[in-house]
């Protein structure tokens, strides 16, 4: 069985690449463009990794962040920010969370396979 | 000798005003010749042999004494009556007339002598006289217990209209105007016992007021003499230029900015704008050292532009400093001194500029840049985005060429693309880092690291190897100290530039140039390449060329932003970057960063 990867996104256009490009690195996609709705599922089938955009609604990608970690307690969930935010750097100065990583759109085949594939094996 | 001339009219004896002193000389003289008459007579009437003749020399030789000729004329009188009296008595004793005569004659022989030795002395006395008569400026000489005046001179008489007669008349204190000025004067002159250049008023016979300078010097126990120069006209100036200054004062009252004026190191005046920006009142700003109101990290500062400013009139010096306020609040201000003179002493005002009037200014440029990062990183968001597709599209066509029927062809159409979508990600994110620079966001990560291995690890993840033949020039165990990444940066420019813009074969040269003793790590990048010219020297660093410059950008035009990027990366490190270029035959740019890291980084110790 592969490893799930979870894409949290509500651009649609993004999510129809992801599935594309997650089945060619061999992994399972699993694309919700909702926040919430994400968290709902997470409990059910936690994915190997979630890749996690920030600007989006109902809740944005940091509000995720801090459900998963306290409200979930899952504290060792690998989240990767998946977003074109310039602003995602400075606040990740300010957070020490070793399960946590960037990946900034457009990000390339390779980067994503190279990024994806530190959680995964 | 002064005595002699008094000038006191103490009663008038047939039209002639006669002194104390004259009358009490003529008492004596009078009384010592009738005595000797007296005497000379009673002795002959008792037919005593002896006929006293020295005795007539007491009443001459002192009035001959005092009064040369009139002396002269009372040794002939009494050689007369002495002769006319012993002719009376002794006649016709032939031997003792013969020696009354020689006696008469001997009267007359010692008051010319000492008339003559009276007036040599007269005339030394009349020369001192004269020159206090012609001086230039005012003199009075007044006795110090009964204040009463001895002597004045003519310019004195002139200056206060008062004639010799009547200023002999008067006492010293009489010619005070105020009983203020009179006091400060002989206030002065108990104290000190002299008083020098005291500046004070004077009422001349009109009962005008007159500004005198009075200095005494003592002649006697008694007698004090006392120079009197006029200073009326300097004094009446004075006022007039006092009273522009006291305009002066109106306006600078009334300025919006802080405004103070120094003299011999105190606060001589502070304008209302000053003592409100200070919060000190102007009582106790009044001869308050300005230095105690400066951050002391500033007084050099201050007491340069103060020193300028007292000893040159131009140009008005300026400097920025910290004003400490009543509060203790320490206040940045701009400081522009001008060398004034109050009256004739020269002075320094100042005019104080509240920086924090500047600082809305430089917070509106500080927002306008914000807003301007703002719109850059909106920009940065939206045009990633779709980026997005764009890339992840072209890697999966060529990762797949089979499944979506690409071919060889189209591989390397789509090949171009993702280079050219690579590119503009990269010039994205290179705008974003710069205007991050630009707001002094970004800290630096120094550490100690091997320059050796860095260079390795540039030249294999950039895959320069393959495309030129690099050289490295760098002694062994060379360690930088340095934000690592940030260094990497900088390296991966200079590499990528020195490929970009040459042609195979490619040679590249590393060396490390730093002479022995150097406080500089300096090492430098030298390729075969195209070559840049002089003129656009300069403009490789630019982030955004204006105006015509932009036009020229021809074949550079793929530089973009990464030297401007790296060119600020060094500088935050308090180096440099320097670039020698010949056309189309090298250019060698050099990285200088001191060996030592800025004491603001050493806490920062990894």
């Amino acid at each position: 069985m592969s490893h799930k990867i979870m894409v949290v996104e509500d651009d649609q256009a993004i999510l129809d690449l992801m599935d594309l490009m997650i089945r060619k690195l061999g992994y399972e996609p699993v694309l919700i463009a909702n926040g919430l709705e994400a968290l709902e599922r997470i409990r059910d089938e936690p994915p190997a990794v979630i890749l996690l955009d920030i600007m989006m609604g109902p809740i944005d990608g940091w509000q995720f962040l801090e459900k998963l970690r306290s409200e979930f307690g899952m504290h060792e969930m690998p989240v990767i920010l998946f977003t074109a935010s310039p602003s995602v750097d400075e606040k990740m100065a300010g957070i020490k969370d070793p399960y946590l990583g960037v990946l900034t759109k457009p990000v390339s085949f390779d980067e994503l396979k190279a990024g994806v594939g530190r959680w995964v094996r | 000798m002064n005595q002699s001339i008094g000038m006191k009219p103490f009663v008038t004896l047939v039209g002639y005003p006669v002194s104390r002193s004259d009358l009490t000389r003529f008492i004596i003289i009078a009384t010592l010749s009738v005595a000797c008459f007296v005497i000379t007579v009673s002795s002959l009437s008792r037919s005593l042999e002896t006929l006293y003749a020295q005795l007539f020399y007491f009443p001459i030789v002192y009035a001959t004494y005092f009064y040369p000729r009139k002396g002269l004329l009372l040794a002939g009188a009494c050689a007369v009556i002495y002769e006319i009296i012993a002719y009376l008595y002794i006649f016709p004793d032939t031997g003792g007339l013969i020696y009354v005569t020689g006696q008469a004659i001997l009267f007359v022989c010692v008051a010319a002598l000492v008339a003559f030795i009276s007036e040599k002395l007269n005339t030394s006395e009349a020369r001192s006289r004269s020159i206090v008569e012609k001086a230039q400026s005012g003199i009075i000489l007044f006795d110090q217990n009964t204040l009463a005046v001895h002597l004045t001179n003519a310019h004195l008489e002139k200056m206060l209209g008062f004639s010799s007669e009547e200023l002999a008349g008067m006492t010293f204190p009489q010619l005070f105007s105020t009983p203020e000025d009179r006091e400060k004067f002989f206030a002065a002159l108990k104290s000190g016992g002299e008083a020098r250049n005291m500046e004070t008023v004077f009422m001349t016979r009109d009962k005008g007021p007159l500004w005198v300078n009075l200095s005494t010097s003592r002649i006697t126990e008694n007698l004090v003499s006392c120079t009197v120069i006029d200073i009326n006209k300097f004094m009446l100036a004075k006022q007039a230029a006092d009273e522009i200054d006291n305009q002066y004062k109106q306006v600078a009252d009334n300025f919006p900015t802080s405004i103070i004026i120094i003299r011999n190191q105190m606060i001589v005046y502070s304008n209302p704008s000053f003592e409100e920006f200070s919060g000190y009142a102007r009582k106790d700003l009044m001869g308050k050292d300005p230095i105690s109101l400066i951050n002391p990290v500033d007084h050099e500062d201050f007491r340069d532009a103060s020193h300028l400013a007292e000893t040159r009139s131009r140009p008005a010096g300026r400097i920025e400093a910290g004003i400490r306020t009543k509060s203790g609040k320490m206040h940045p201000a701009t400081l522009f001194f001008t060398r004034i003179l109050q009256g004739e002493i020269p002075a320094v005002l100042i005019n104080l500029v509240d920086i924090p009037g500047q600082e809305v200014l430089k917070e509106q440029i500080q927002q306008d840049s914000k807003r301007q990062r703002g719109i850059i990183s909106t920009f940065a968001y939206e045009l990633r985005t779709p980026l997005q597709p764009i890339m992840g599209y072209i890697n999966l066509l060529t990762q797949d060429p089979d499944k979506y029927g690409v071919t060889e062809e189209t591989k390397l159409l789509l090949d171009r693309c993702a280079k050219s979508v690579d590119r503009e990600r990269q010039i994205i994110n290179q705008m974003l880092e710069l205007s991050v620079i630009d707001a002094g966001k970004i800290p630096l990560d120094y550490s100690i690291f091997p320059v050796s291995d860095l260079l390795t690890e540039i030249i294999a993840t950039g895959g320069y190897q393959k495309n030129a033949e690099i050289t490295v020039d760098i002694p062994p165990y060379l360690t930088f100290d340095a934000d690592r990444n940030k260094i990497s940066t900088v390296i991966d420019t200079m590499l990528s530039n020195a490929v970009n813009y040459s042609t195979p074969p490619r040679k590249i040269h590393i060396a490390y140039i730093s002479p022995p003793g150097d406080t500089m790590d300096r090492l430098s990048i030298k390729d075969n390449g195209i070559g840049i010219s002089d003129s656009r020297l300069d403009e490789i660093f630019e982030p955004f060329p204006t105006g015509e410059k932009n036009e020229k950008k021809e074949r550079y035009e793929r530089i973009g932003l990464s030297l401007a990027i790296a060119k600020k990366y060094i500088k935050m490190h308090q180096g440099y970057i320097s670039v020698d270029s010949i056309m189309n035959l090298e250019t060698t740019f050099c990285i200088h960063i001191p060996k030592k890291r800025p004491e603001e980084q050493e806490d920062n110790v990894t």
